[in-house]
């Protein structure tokens, strides 16, 4: 151990690795056969290796389904494709036409309102740490809260905010009827799923992250719904009625007024 | 699904691809996914953040197409994608002036590690490999890449250096730190389960 010419230095591993020139391979090997700490050290190297090597190799989604990963992908660059020519289509609401949000301390879902504001913190951190390094403001994709919803809590106001909207697009998917459905209005209620897409993700994480299961499933749910309602290529009956067939399997409506608590 | 684009070459796809076919793009996805997902994972240790890594890489190959050299490995240009979309990954969810391949970086072989259990605990559970896999997790950022690179995927030091627009001697020491601590915690596990290694 003492005196060893090779103390610390990287030529061990960079033998093991193969990244030596024959020359310095050739001093390795020699000093290897009369030194036990560098014996050892190479010893440790294939212990190592054989150790790893018996771990399972994970290169695929949970239980090999890509499914997921490819709408995902599709929809990310169906995005890229159409901001190229317009940006962000993050504020659909119009302004006059928001709804007041209606949280408040005394709700009876207290408990369910606190873990959302975990959640939105957590979101909201994630989403400040996507923008330019330094930066302090929430990115306009936040929209700004209104201090007055929630007791001037703004965290609580922004997810309250993005449930009601949620929640005002998935009742009129789920009550609009298929046959009678334009494909205006069909393309309009495609571009408001897709508008809520990013956000919605941003907080089923936040939630998983935290280990609050029930908000990430419903928030999972509420992905899925919008994926499938914003991907569809087509404006027919057909697609609404898969959507609502999704909405209805999950009970989407139902566990999103348990969330939201407050009623639509 | 299509036995064309199956059997189709790399470059064949990135012309398609970029000439606006979107089921060659498709493809081409398919074909290199698990590759992708595999280093990502390697590198965050959880699906979440593999995926998103994982999309990452292949929104960037989508956008940069048409400036894949024809005469170019895909393979080696994706791992190079995929390497930086690890690192860009890991800086945006760091502190501000987080930078992974410093001195410090390089230093930091037995404090400051990445969040998670160590050896002692790891070792409590049982079995080496995840024990170690563990430790590799626990690895700072720029350690972790070059170690999965170096280790799993088999790339030459200097291809590693060259993707990550980094000086050889920088990528040696950060393997060389990274084994350094892998070694420490073999050597706990190896006291901590009895020598049965
Ligand atoms: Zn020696």
């Amino acid at each position: 151990m003492t005196g060893c010419e090779f103390g610390e230095s990287p030529d061990i591993e960079l033998y093991f690795y193969g990244e030596l020139d024959a020359a310095s391979r050739a001093s390795v090997e020699a000093h290897v056969r009369h030194c036990a700490e560098c014996a050892r050290r190479l010893d440790d190297l294939e212990t190592i290796r054989r150790a790893l090597a018996s771990r399972p190799r994970v290169d695929a989604p949970p239980a090999g389904d890509w499914s997921g990963f490819m709408s995902r992908l599709t929809f990310r660059l169906k995005a890229e494709a159409t901001s190229a020519s317009s940006t962000s289509a993050s504020s659909w609401l119009p302004p006059s036409g928001g709804r007041k949000t209606s949280l408040h301390r005394a709700a009876p879902w207290l408990a369910l309102a606190a873990t959302l504001v975990l959640v939105t913190i957590a979101a909201v951190l994630t989403l400040r740490s996507r923008t330019i390094p330094g930066a302090t403001q929430p990115p306009a994709a936040t929209e700004p809260a209104q201090p007055s919803a929630a007791g001037g809590d703004p965290l609580l106001a922004l997810s309250g905010q993005h449930l009601e909207r949620s929640k005002l697009v998935v009742l009129g998917l789920a009550t609009r009827d298929p046959v009678h459905t334009s494909s205006a209005d069909w393309e309009y209620e495609r571009q408001l799923a897709g508008s809520l897409l990013s956000d919605t993700r941003l907080y089923r994480r936040a939630a998983e992250q935290r280990g609050l299961n029930d908000v990430a499933r419903v928030m999972g749910d509420l992905e899925t719904v919008l994926l499938e309602t914003s991907l569809g290529d087509h404006t027919d009956p057909e697609s609404l009625e898969r959507v609502q067939q999704l909405i209805r399997k999950r009970d989407l409506v139902v566990k999103m007024q348990v969330i939201g608590g407050s009623g639509i | 699904m299509n036995g064309g684009l199956r059997s189709s070459t790399d470059p064949d796809l990135v012309a398609r691809a970029a000439a606006g076919d979107p089921s060659a793009f498709q493809a081409l996805v398919e074909r290199h996914r698990a590759m992708v997902y595999r280093v990502a994972y390697q590198f965050a240790g959880n699906h979440h953040d593999a995926e998103d890594i994982a999309q990452d890489v292949f929104l960037k190959v989508y956008r940069s197409l048409d400036r894949f050299r024809q005469d170019a490995q895909l393979t080696s240009w994706l791992y190079r994608i995929v390497m930086n979309a690890c690192i860009d990954y890991r800086r945006r969810h760091a502190p501000a002036g987080w930078a992974p391949f410093t001195e410090e970086a390089e230093t930091r072989m037995l404090n400051a590690p990445e969040d998670g259990p160590g050896p002692e605990d790891a070792a409590y559970g049982g079995e080496l490999g995840e024990v170690l896999s563990a430790e590799v997790s626990r690895l700072p950022a720029g350690q972790r890449l070059v170690f999965t690179m170096r280790h799993h995927e088999g790339l030459k030091l200097c291809e590693i250096a060259d993707a990550l627009g980094l000086a050889e001697g920088t990528v040696k020491r950060q393997l060389h730190a990274a084994v350094h601590r892998l070694r420490a915690a073999l050597t706990i596990a190896k006291v901590t389960t009895g020598g049965r290694a």
